[in-house]
């Protein structure tokens, strides 16, 4: 690969794209982006308000219901003689309401009531006896998380920090000026959990009277506009406590992945324009390679969402921008990033018109977000989450902390499959594939057999495959998770075997079907043991890495399930070894004997090798009582 | 110059060229001419490194084909050359100098000599809003831009007026007066047979012949002789008051001119006429050669 060159190439595939649009267009679009980025920050912290005035009441600044109509911008004033039914919905004199007999009306009371309610406990919290006004207070946590640095926070007091850096006015224990009688303000709590502080009589007095927003609230300490995202319930009644939804969470993950579903598109139709009409015949012919050719195309729509994360995540944390925090935002949406351009590019160079193209990246976008996103949304629910990695982008914007092995765990399985993704799409990026109407098998054939040039690479291509077999054994599992189990395990054993044995062959037929191996018994058997050998290694390595992403207790009820006894013996860890290794060696070899001869006689040779791997995987299920 | 040795190329169960051998010296203009499916562009492909060959060797310049030596050396035109249409000639030439690592100042002279030869004009327009035979010129000034030795041109003139064809095909001719080695495929047979200085006839994927046009004609060809008598003799037909006999031997003449003096006649004239290419084409074409 020549940077250079690639480089060069993706400089054009700015201009050239850019050449397609006139200044007008840009200007106006220029234009309406400032008008948007001013707009939203506006819109997230004050609301759109267009209910504005919808409700009229006629009332007079002598009732007591005045101030709560007049600070709601629901409501309009209207002078209380003016046509009940016509020009007013409600007419307030003194105490007494009087509504119009309309569903507007009924819905204005209702809202009335509402505002009432606010209104009662903004001037509760007021008080400066807040024990007085808050006789009875109960203190709700949520515990679940154990990693936050920056406790639960909402409007002023959003700076307080764990390590009790605290600048706030009382949030989390506060700062203990209270009145009622408390000395000091309660401490905050590293734990996240978002309580008032628990010193002494902080709970009664001291801190200023936000106490309880934030006990409804906590889900997470982040600034600027993102905190004003976090959402939660902020009164200070219980009837108004509500658990936490993660709004905050599902804001986050949808304005990260919203972009790079318009990136893909023009993406998707950069490289499907290359195609038709030949136009990309010519810089194959040139001496550049087609990786300086992917990389450059591809480095402008990278770098784009790179960028537009980047620019996300700071004006997240507005006014107050870390940049460290903003560079771990755009680390962890990188693979993201790759993830979707990876699997854009090789659905580009399956398809083989624009029509096909809108299918590819519908499926792209579909599939992907799932992926990225709805993990995301239950970021504060469990470890699980951890396998998106925007889930790491939500929680760095809410001051967790976010471990090596977390960020393994996350990023490198959508790295390594937007990897793979890359690397079968070259295959096929030459003038064989990407200017006819070669068949999608066929395609797949040859984007399996460009990366297979001898054994080493067959089982090279085999490790590399696994995120796909664990990807698709997942998607199986939980398509059959509802199933009773005495049909769902055996359909599982045989969803997992039919995709791990295509996973350890399908490679080696293409590299037959384009002479990339020598003929006969013997050479069969060695390809197909080193594909064995690859997916066993790979296999180990991934069951590593996880580990090393999962919490230690995690690890060791895993070994102490796998076991029963706890700690294996020396026989049966190698036993535990060895049979995997041999299983695969074996159903792999069959396979490449049966993929050397013909496609029919690879396809009664992979189900021979089903049938053992199958056997095998119900003889070790059924042994461990499972 | 080139080496091209036993190229075969199958696609799936079809073969598209089959055992093609043949060489090109330096300077040589090369044209390859067949029926649609021949086996021309796919072969122009093998030599350009586009297509991988089942089987065979192709060289190129000393260096095998596909590699990024042999591309330096390499001009490429295909049949169809769809550019960039949102590029001006003048960008889109720069970004395919650079590709070939040409120096700025060398590729600013070189873009605006090729094509003020080329009688380009309107450098500044975009792609899109120019004339089919406007984009052809810029696709061989590009196919010009990194000066190469060899140049690959398949149907240069493939769908231009007989105007711009004319200019195509001369730029073509001065192009192979400056030393360039070409090899090129062209349907109108008037063309190669004027530029070209050897030929590959191309039917059903195999060279069926190659050579000189005068050894094609003499191989494949044939020669008819008119002879003009004063006498009527057998076979003869009346023309202007004399009698015209065809044959195609000498033999033939030799005994028109018995037969005319054996009726106290003369032999007043004789011609001679060749083959066309066409006309060797379409016989080894219709007589389904596939040697």
């Amino acid at each position: 690969m020549n940077p250079r060159k690639l480089l060069r190439i993706a400089r054009w595939e700015v201009t050239k794209n850019a050449g397609g649009v006139d200044r007008r267009t840009i200007v106006v679009g220029a234009l309406a982006l400032l008008a948007v980025g001013i707009a939203t920050p506006y819109a997230a912290t004050s609301g759109v308000a267009v209910d504005s005035g919808i409700y009229r009441v006629g009332i007079t600044n002598e009732s007591a219901y005045y101030d709560v109509v007049r600070e709601d911008p629901t409501f309009a004033v209207r002078d209380p003689q003016a046509d009940l039914g016509e020009e007013i919905e409600l007419r307030i004199d003194r105490l007494a309401i009087d509504a119009a007999p309309t569903p507007k009306a009924a819905a204005a009371q209702t809202e009335l009531r509402s505002s009432v309610r606010a209104y009662n406990n903004r001037q509760m919290r007021q008080e400066s006896n807040q024990s007085a006004a808050f006789p009875v207070r109960v203190s709700l946590g949520y515990t679940e998380r154990t990693q936050v640095r920056e406790v639960i926070s909402t409007g002023d007091g959003q700076d307080q920090t764990a390590d009790d850096e605290g600048t706030g006015d009382g949030t989390d224990g506060g700062d203990g000026d209270g009145s009622g009688g408390g000395d000091e303000g309660g401490t905050g709590t590293d734990d996240g959990s978002g309580t008032d502080g628990n010193g002494n009589d902080g709970t009664a007095g001291g801190g200023g009277g936000e106490n309880i927003d934030d006990v409804a609230g906590g889900t997470g300490g982040v600034g600027g506009i993102a905190g004003q995202l976090a959402g939660g319930n902020t009164s200070g009644t219980p009837a108004d406590i509500s658990p936490p939804f993660p709004f905050q969470s599902l804001v986050l993950a949808f304005l990260f992945v919203l972009p790079l579903n318009f990136i893909i598109q023009a993406y998707g139709s950069t490289m499907v324009s290359e195609r038709l009409n030949r136009r990309g015949e010519l810089l194959l012919v040139a001496p550049v390679s087609r990786f300086d050719i992917i990389g450059g195309k591809t480095l402008p729509y990278l770098t784009g969402a790179i960028g537009i994360a980047a620019v996300i995540a700071a004006a997240l944390e507005l006014p107050a921008v870390d940049p460290v925090s903003v560079g771990i935002s755009v680390l962890a949406v990188t693979p993201i990033a790759l993830l979707f351009l990876g699997a854009t590019f090789l659905g580009a160079m399956f398809a083989r018109s624009f029509k096909e193209l809108t299918f590819v990246t519908v499926t792209v976008t579909v599939s992907l977000t799932t992926y990225a996103f709805v993990p995301a949304i239950f970021t504060d629910v469990g470890a699980v989450a951890l396998i998106s990695p925007l889930t790491i982008v939500v929680r760095n914007l809410q001051g967790q902390a976010i471990g090596l092995g977390e960020f393994a765990f996350s990023l490198v399985p959508p790295l390594l499959t937007a990897g793979v993704f890359f690397g079968l799409g070259a295959g096929i990026y030459r003038e064989e594939d990407m200017f006819t109407q070669r068949s999608i098998p066929l395609k797949a054939l040859d984007a399996l057999a460009a990366r297979v040039h001898g054994k080493w690479s067959v089982a090279a291509v085999t490790a590399i495959l696994l995120p796909f077999v664990f990807v698709t054994e997942l998607v199986g599992v939980a398509a059959l998770f509802a199933i009773p189990d005495a049909l769902s395990i055996p359909t599982m054993l045989v969803v997992v075997v039919v995709v791990e044995e295509f996973a350890k062959s399908l490679h080696v037929y293409a590299g037959y079907a384009h002479d990339r191996f020598e003929a006969g018994l013997w050479p069969a058997v060695v390809v197909g043991a080193f594909s064995g050998i690859g997916f066993f290694l790979g296999e180990k390595i991934m069951l590593l890495a996880q580990l090393v992403g999962l919490p230690s207790e995690v690890v060791e009820g895993l070994i102490a399930t796998g076991t029963a006894t706890g700690v294996p013996s020396i026989p049966i860890a190698i036993g535990f070894l060895l049979a995997p290794l041999a299983l695969h060696v074996v159903t792999a070899a069959i396979s490449a004997v049966g993929a050397s001869r013909n496609r029919r006689a690879y396809l009664a040779a992979v189900v021979v090798a089903m049938a053992i791997h199958f056997a095998y995987n119900y003889t070790v299920v059924s042994i461990g009582g499972f | 110059m080139i080496e091209v040795r036993d190229l075969r190329k199958e696609y799936g169960g079809f073969t598209a060229v089959e055992g093609s051998t043949f060489s090109v010296d330096t300077g040589e203009v090369y044209g390859i001419i067949g029926p649609n499916g021949a086996g021309k562009t796919t072969t122009l492909k093998m030599l350009a490194g586009l297509l991988e060959p089942t089987a065979g060797d192709v060289s190129v310049a000393g260096h095998d084909a596909g590699t990024t030596e042999m591309r330096r050396k390499l001009g490429f035109l295909p049949e169809e050359s769809p550019l960039y249409e949102e590029m001006t000639p003048l960008s889109y030439l720069h970004f395919f100098a650079d590709l070939y690592d040409v120096a700025d100042g060398v590729a600013d002279r070189r873009i605006h000599d090729t094509l003020d030869e080329l009688d380009l004009e309107h450098r500044d327009r975009q792609l899109g809003d120019m004339s089919k035979g406007m984009k052809r010129k810029v696709a061989i000034a590009r196919s010009l831009i990194n000066d190469p030795d060899v140049l690959i041109y398949d149907e240069p003139a493939s769908g231009l007026d007989p105007l711009t064809t004319n200019y195509v095909i001369d730029f073509t001719s001065d192009l192979a007066e400056q030393g360039k080695t070409i090899v090129f495929s062209a349907h109108n047979l008037y063309h190669v047979e004027s530029i070209c200085d050897r030929i590959a006839i191309m039917n059903e994927g195999r060279v069926v012949a190659q050579g000189a046009l005068e050894d094609l004609r003499a191989e494949h060809g044939e020669t008819e002789y008119h002879v003009f008598t004063t006498v009527e003799v057998p076979g003869s037909v009346q023309e202007n008051g004399r009698y015209r006999s065809v044959v195609d031997s000498m033999e033939g003449v030799e005994r028109i001119r018995a037969d005319a003096q054996a009726a106290d006649g003369s032999v007043v004239d004789i011609r001679t006429e060749e083959s066309s290419l066409e006309e060797v084409f379409l016989d080894l074409a219709e007589s389904g050669a596939t040697t």
